[in-house]
């Protein structure tokens, strides 16, 4: 049964592009892209309870760091560029990490906050580098000999690294670190006294989820094309956040779910102009109210047999 | 001056957060664009009756009231048993509701609002104040003193405070809690109403108009969350900030300055000018 | 289920068979344009008020005497919230799902540039483009709208410099790239005249206190301050100038600035302000067109006052449809920009005689105007920017 529905997922994945109209893969490739994002946030939020509403400023440091490689060393191929802009953000998780492992709940909510803010802030006035709010246009990415001009290409390079990052995720998850992860997310006291170094795992969390937004940052550059200040504003930080929440915290098939949903929410609401921000918030309230603990819970009260927290 | 009189406005902002936060330990994302809609509903009756400005005032904050009262009996009420993410959730999605809300009845235009005070400076030997400022900054603080009172003195006031202490034992004191959520709701919508009518007038009245209260949040972090003093303190520290920061700081700077003084002093002091880290319970 | 859904897919792929169409978006009786704009987010107003009251308003008076050769002309606006990314997801999606034939009034730099490149590679055309960044000039597939900012620049310094003879400047501007664009451009052409920027402040979009720089900025004494902002922050900057009793400079407003929102935000703060006015006064103006506008306004959207961006939108529609018209019943992207590229002295009754030329621009032109009793009185007639 798992296999088969693997399998067919797969088979979805992968025929997409000859099945869907083309504006559908660039869809799917944002979908993949945030699912990414969902995951690393997830990392974070539901495995040690720390919540981010800064994960725009990481993933527009993804998003920059890989354009402006791919524009000053063009011949560096695709995979080092995305895991480059996955590793400066890894670092400036880092960065960020340690000082905000003396900060708990709304309080790292509000310093994450503020440093989404900062990270705008220093698009704007690096702008030597960043062409500030002119914005930067990234140049096509190419992988060998083929530049990734199309829709699909990109699809391909987006599933391919999502779908590698899913399998991370759940190894890590399944692992000692995970664990450890889950055991500091129901209670801090009680995993520091069974052993588990509660300030290295919380500052790893940390990383990995930045490193996590970095790759989908780098991966965003490439899909869309044009990165501006505008483009990582608060609110997209609570996009992703509105992610895990609907999906379900501490699941990654959630995550990956909240991120389908809330994207395609958001382009399919886009036609209602001045009502969509009324509908999106109606949907969010409504789902709430009626799936307390988001879709991944909502599953495992339908099945709760098949209920695995992947 | 204007630093203080900007601050005193966003201390309002940090302290009906803070009002909410104590009694049921969440956010409310909404709180600004709750405020944007009671001002709107105070300018209408404004723009229909010809009524006075003390009016509108009052109007404002009666709208304010009812609208809290009818989000926290129909959704927040609802969700009790969520947890506190759901809830962050439910008032985002109220924010945006809100403001669409407010586009779709008023236009997404900016209008202008009325001052109590006049803008034209008065002349105190060779120092100009502007009376504006300080009217704000009165206004702001005989309200501060209310809330004090109101929460030393009067049965509701302290209810709250037990609530925001312990709230299994407020329970068994025979506390309602469920009044207790309503209450601060209410209160905390009614401060904002009370804001957002001091603060129309210079940012104007718009949709967007609740987004200042940002500026509430950074001012309660900065005070230590959950201080009702440190709001106040938080507040006015930032709009000082805001308003020096400017004048002495390089232009590539000036506008993280806010931002990174709440980073600093989360991480050197991670309670805030105020607050007390609580110890940790197993 | 592997094999169900490959032959799900199959099925899929086989009804996706993509339609054959002669030119996208014209059919026998119908052309569909669109665009991706602002209808929420910070510039949700101007948005609502150029699409949905200034393009459609034009076309509806249009549909309403029969339509373009017998074609009634529909719209499709997406909301982007001045998101780039938005607006790329949403221009695509009108070009490769809703196949519109053009795009039609995008708002904002950041989205418009954002989807430049896609436009030009699949050949669509952008129509009249919302925004003052030059980035736009001299395209194939576009048709640049707004004034440019170095053509507004140019205008406003060779009357001030040149004609009214001021010599120290300074600016409040905002800080992205509508007000970086133009400080550029203030510098640029300040050069002419051997002067140059003696102070500039920035201000960050949804500020609430502009105290200080109007602090600094008083200290260097400019006899002239140009205000390079939106009207929330213009207005609280005239009225923080009025605050501190600050008299002896002359506040400039720039062309997008130049509206009655600002005046209506800033009231008595704004007496004697001046500045540069891409549109005659919508709600006041004797101008045919201008009084036609009106008229059309109160027969369709009673309810909506007469103003500068619905102004705009309208003209926008104008536009379109007159090339349209030019174009023929064997309407083409190619011939729609052949028809809109034979535009010579085309009288609107709105902007002076109208000729496109080989940059695409659609505006360059402004007069000065200066506020008095809540108003814009006009100083100068249309003033020249080649």
């Amino acid at each position: 049964m798992r296999a088969a529905a693997l399998g067919s997922g797969a088979v979805v994945v992968l025929g997409w592009p000859w099945a869907a109209p083309r504006y559908f893969v660039f869809l799917a490739s944002l979908i993949a892209i945030n699912a990414i994002v969902a995951i690393g946030l997830n990392l974070l939020t539901g495995y040690t309870n720390q919540l981010s509403f800064g994960h725009a400023g990481f993933l527009a440091i993804g998003a920059y760091a890989a354009a402006l490689l791919t524009i000053q060393a063009p011949l560096v191929p695709l995979p080092a560029t995305l895991l480059a802009a996955g590793l400066v953000t890894a670092a400036m998780g880092l960065a960020l990490g340690v000082p905000c492992l003396r900060l708990e709940g709304l309080y790292l909510a509000m310093a994450t906050l503020a440093f989404g803010f900062v990270v705008v802030e220093a698009i704007l006035n690096l702008d030597w580098l960043t062409r500030g709010n002119d914005g930067l246009r990234v140049p096509a990415a190419r992988i060998g000999p083929w530049a990734l001009t199309t829709d699909t290409s990109r699809y391909y390079v987006v599933v391919t690294v999502a779908a590698l990052l899913i399998l991370a995720a759940r190894n890590i998850t399944r692992t000692r670190t995970g664990r450890a992860l889950l055991a500091v997310r129901e209670s801090e006291i009680a995993a520091q006294a069974s052993g588990v170094h509660l300030a290295a795992y919380k500052t790893l969390a940390f990383v990995v989820s930045a490193f996590y937004t970095g790759v989908a940052g780098g991966l965003f550059a490439l899909v869309v094309g044009f990165l501006s200040p505008d483009s990582f504003d608060v609110f997209l930080s609570v996009d992703f956040v509105a992610m895990i929440i609907v999906g379900g915290l501490g699941s990654i098939l959630g995550s990956v779910m909240g991120a389908a949903v809330i994207t395609t929410l958001n382009d399919s609401l886009a036609g209602f102009q001045s009502y969509r921000p009324l509908v999106f918030g109606a949907i969010l309230i409504v789902s709430m109210l009626f799936m307390p603990g988001g879709i991944a819970s909502a599953l495992q009260k339908i099945q709760p047999r098949q209920g695995d927290r992947a | 001056m204007s630093g203080l009189a900007t601050g005193s406005i966003y201390a309002l902002m940090a302290l009906s957060l803070v009002i909410i936060y104590n009694a049921t330990r969440t956010l409310n994302f909404a709180q600004g664009e709750m405020l944007m809609i009671s001002t709107f509903v105070g300018w209408t009756a404004l723009q229909l009756l010809r009524a006075p400005l003390l009016v509108a005032l009052l109007v404002a904050v009666v709208a304010a009231a009812l609208l809290a009262w009818v989000l926290e009996r129909t959704i927040i009420r609802h969700a009790i048993s969520a947890t506190h993410f759901d809830v962050l959730i439910i008032t985002l999605g109220l924010s945006l509701m809100l403001r669409s809300a407010a586009g779709l009845l008023w236009t997404h235009d900016e209008f202008p609002f009325p001052s109590f005070f006049g803008s034209r400076p008065l002349g105190v030997g060779a120092v100009r104040v502007a009376p504006a400022s300080l009217g704000i900054i009165g206004a702001s603080l005989a309200l501060m003193l209310a809330l004090g009172a109101l929460f030393r003195w009067t049965r509701l006031g302290r209810a709250m405070r037990a609530v925001a202490q312990n709230q299994r034992a407020a329970r068994l004191m025979g506390i309602s809690v469920e009044q207790v959520y309503s209450a601060s709701w209410i209160l905390a919508a009614a401060v904002g109403a009370v804001a957002g009518v001091l603060i129309a007038p210079v940012v104007f009245l718009s949709s967007q108009m609740g987004l200042v209260a940002i500026n509430g949040f950074t001012a309660a972090v900065l005070g230590g969350f959950g201080s009702m003093p440190g709001a106040v303190v938080g507040g006015m520290v930032l709009g000082v900030l805001e308003n020096l920061a400017p004048l002495y700081l390089p232009a590539s700077i000036k506008h993280s300055v806010p931002f990174l003084v709440m980073i600093t002093i989360l991480i050197v002091r991670p309670g805030g000018l105020f607050g007390r880290v609580a110890p940790r319970k197993v | 289920m592997i094999t169900r859904s490959i032959l799900l897919f199959l099925l899929v792929v086989a009804l996706s068979v993509s339609r054959a169409a002669a030119e996208p978006g014209v059919s026998d009786t119908e052309i569909v344009i669109g665009g991706s704009n602002s209808f929420s987010g910070p510039l949700a107003y101007t948005g609502e008020q150029i699409t949905k009251f200034g393009v459609d308003l034009y076309l509806r008076v249009v549909n309403d005497a029969g339509g373009i050769h017998g074609r009634k002309v529909r719209t499709i606006y997406y909301d982007d919230g001045y998101r780039p990314q938005d607006s790329v997801a949403n221009t695509k999606k009108l070009v490769e799902q809703d196949g519109v034939f053009a795009i039609i009034i995008p708002q904002g730099s950041p989205p418009v540039v954002a989807t430049l490149e896609y436009l030009e590679e699949h050949k669509v055309p952008m129509l009249f483009p919302y925004q003052s960044s030059p980035v736009t000039r001299a395209r194939r597939y576009v048709f640049q709208g707004m004034t440019l900012s170095d053509r507004s620049s140019r205008m406003m310094i060779d009357y001030l410099a040149g004609t009214r003879k001021y010599k120290k400047f300074a600016a409040l501007y905002q800080d992205d790239e509508y007000g970086k664009s133009f400080l550029a451009a203030f510098e640029k052409d300040l050069g002419r005249f051997g002067l140059k920027l003696t102070a500039a402040e920035s201000v960050k979009r949804g500020v609430t206190d502009v105290s200080a720089q109007i602090a600094k900025l008083h200290a260097a004494r400019p006899e002239v301050t140009f205000l390079v902002l939106v009207p929330g922050p213009a207005a609280q900057a005239l009225r923080e100038r009025q605050k501190i009793g600050w008299t002896d400079t002359l506040m400039v407003s720039t062309g997008p600035l130049t509206d009655e929102k600002y005046l209506a935000l800033a009231t008595d703060a704004a007496n004697g302000v001046e500045g540069l006015s891409l549109w005659p006064d919508p709600a006041t103006s004797d101008l045919p067109g201008v009084k036609l506008y009106r008229a059309y306004m109160v027969k369709y959207f009673p309810k909506n006052e007469p103003n500068r961006y619905s102004l705009a939108g309208y003209f926008a529609g104008m536009l379109f449809t007159e090339a349209a018209m030019r174009a023929g019943r064997n309407l083409t992207r190619e011939s729609l920009i052949t028809a809109l590229e034979s535009i010579k002295g085309f009288e609107s009754g709105i902007l002076p005689p109208l000729t496109i030329g080989r940059d695409h621009e659609t505006q360059k032109q402004g007069f000065w105007v200066r506020v008095e009793k809540g108003r814009f009185t006009p100083l100068t007639d249309w003033l020249k920017s080649e």
